[in-house]
């Protein structure tokens, strides 16, 4: 398993694709577009919730600890609209994730891409891959 | 009004709504697919055919459907992209101070209250024809409703509110709907644009086709700005969409996580 935080040069692409998004705050005062994530673990639980949804992931570093990171997407309402189940990801799936961290630091992140084991990527948006 | 009367109305008139919204040109969800397209956030969607703005039977525009987009710019409304042209933002200076010392978690939106009018969000609205009563649904942000009362008159002394008094007339093809009775506390975009009890907005929307709606508002506020204010958006009907539930207080995670000054969401 992939096991890798990398808090890396800024991906202000990455934001201003998400921005729109955010929809009932400003995503600039929430997470750092300089601080990449690129994660990889086990889905613990899915909150297919408003104003966001969330999913959370057990991410293992090089020494076996294990960090549960908190990752924000879209609303459903938006995910809905685009392509997205309830159930497109769900406890115990293999998820990479890629995205931007919280300013605060936390293990709090918006993710801009999921990918699966299979390839097929689901992103903050939408279902539809990213790279078409 | 008051909110019990006001939730009757919406009840009373809920059987005439249904009525109307079988009077629609546009072809209900599910129905033979047409041209898709990206609207707003929202990729392959169906798209309006061609054609001109419905009527009602008694010859009235009809603006019912699900919409998206018209509102001001919710990142900052002095943009000169969501202004009439000429149009120009001047505050008072206490107006000026106040945006200059926002913090991005006082917004009410993001504290899942509502945005007031003209802010904009990315989520569709409905609006819903009876002869006495409009009625505004937003999906969110917040999941609520204006009623807009249909040649009817202002109270003298209203108590103030988040969306205010509002009362409407046609003007042609041209709803106009005169808002007064506002409380101070939404903002008029990210960036923390004030307003004051003395805020009066008058809305025109005008259905140019059968897909798309103009929608300009004046914003008249002496207390916080030196002169009134148009601002001019279009919004896009979405024929291939019902309103979805959308409760912000559900999981508002963000607000602890917000930091810094009031800003647009792409503004570092």
């Amino acid at each position: 398993m992939r096991s890798v935080l990398s808090v890396a040069i800024a991906c202000v692409a990455c934001l201003a694709s998400l921005s729109p998004a955010l929809a009932h705050h400003s995503g600039a005062a929430e997470f750092d577009s300089h601080q990449k994530i690129d994660l990889t673990g086990v889905v613990t639980k899915v909150e297919w919730t408003n104003p966001h949804a969330h999913f959370y992931i057990d991410v293992k570093d090089s020494s076996g600890s294990v960090a549960n990171w908190n990752l924000e997407l879209a609303s459903p309402n938006v995910l809905i609209r685009n392509g997205w189940k309830r159930n497109s990801i769900q406890p115990g799936d293999m998820v990479t994730v890629t995205g931007i961290r919280a300013k605060d630091s936390s293990n709090y992140g918006s993710a801009a891409v999921i990918t699966f084991p299979d390839g097929h990527k689901l992103n903050f948006l939408s279902a539809d891959d990213p790279a078409k | 009004m008051n909110k019990r009367v006001a939730t009757g109305v919406v009840s009373g008139t809920l059987l005439a709504v249904v009525s109307l919204l079988g009077q629609q040109a546009v072809p209900p969800p599910g129905s033979a697919p047409g041209k898709t397209g990206t609207i707003g956030l929202y990729r392959n969607q169906p798209l309006a055919p061609p054609g001109p703005a419905p009527k009602l039977a008694d010859g009235t525009p009809d603006l019912s459907g699900v919409w998206l987009g018209g509102g001001g710019n919710d990142a900052d409304i002095s943009n000169p992209r969501g202004l009439k042209p000429g149009e120009q933002v001047v505050m008072l200076p206490w107006a000026e101070d106040m945006v200059k010392n926002r913090l991005s978690k006082q917004d009410p939106e993001a504290n899942c209250l509502p945005t007031g009018i003209p802010r904009g969000s990315p989520y569709p609205w409905r609006i819903l024809q009876t002869p006495t009563h409009y009625f505004i649904l937003f999906e969110g942000n917040i999941h609520s409703f204006r009623q807009i009362f249909m040649n009817g008159k202002h109270p003298d002394d209203p108590d103030p509110t988040w969306y205010g008094h509002s009362v409407g007339h046609w003007e042609g093809n041209t709803l106009v709907v005169d808002t007064v009775g506002f409380n101070d506390k939404f903002w008029f975009d990210y960036k923390g644009h004030p307003h004051t009890e003395k805020l009066h907005t008058i809305e025109r929307y005008t259905r140019t086709d059968l897909g798309h709606m103009t929608i300009e508002v004046t914003i008249d506020d002496p207390g916080a700005y030196v002169k009134p204010f148009t601002t001019a958006g279009k919004a896009t009907l979405m024929p291939g969409a019902e309103l979805l539930e959308y409760i912000c207080q559900e999981n508002n995670q963000d607000l602890q996580k917000l930091q810094g000054p009031a800003r647009g969401p792409g503004e570092q």
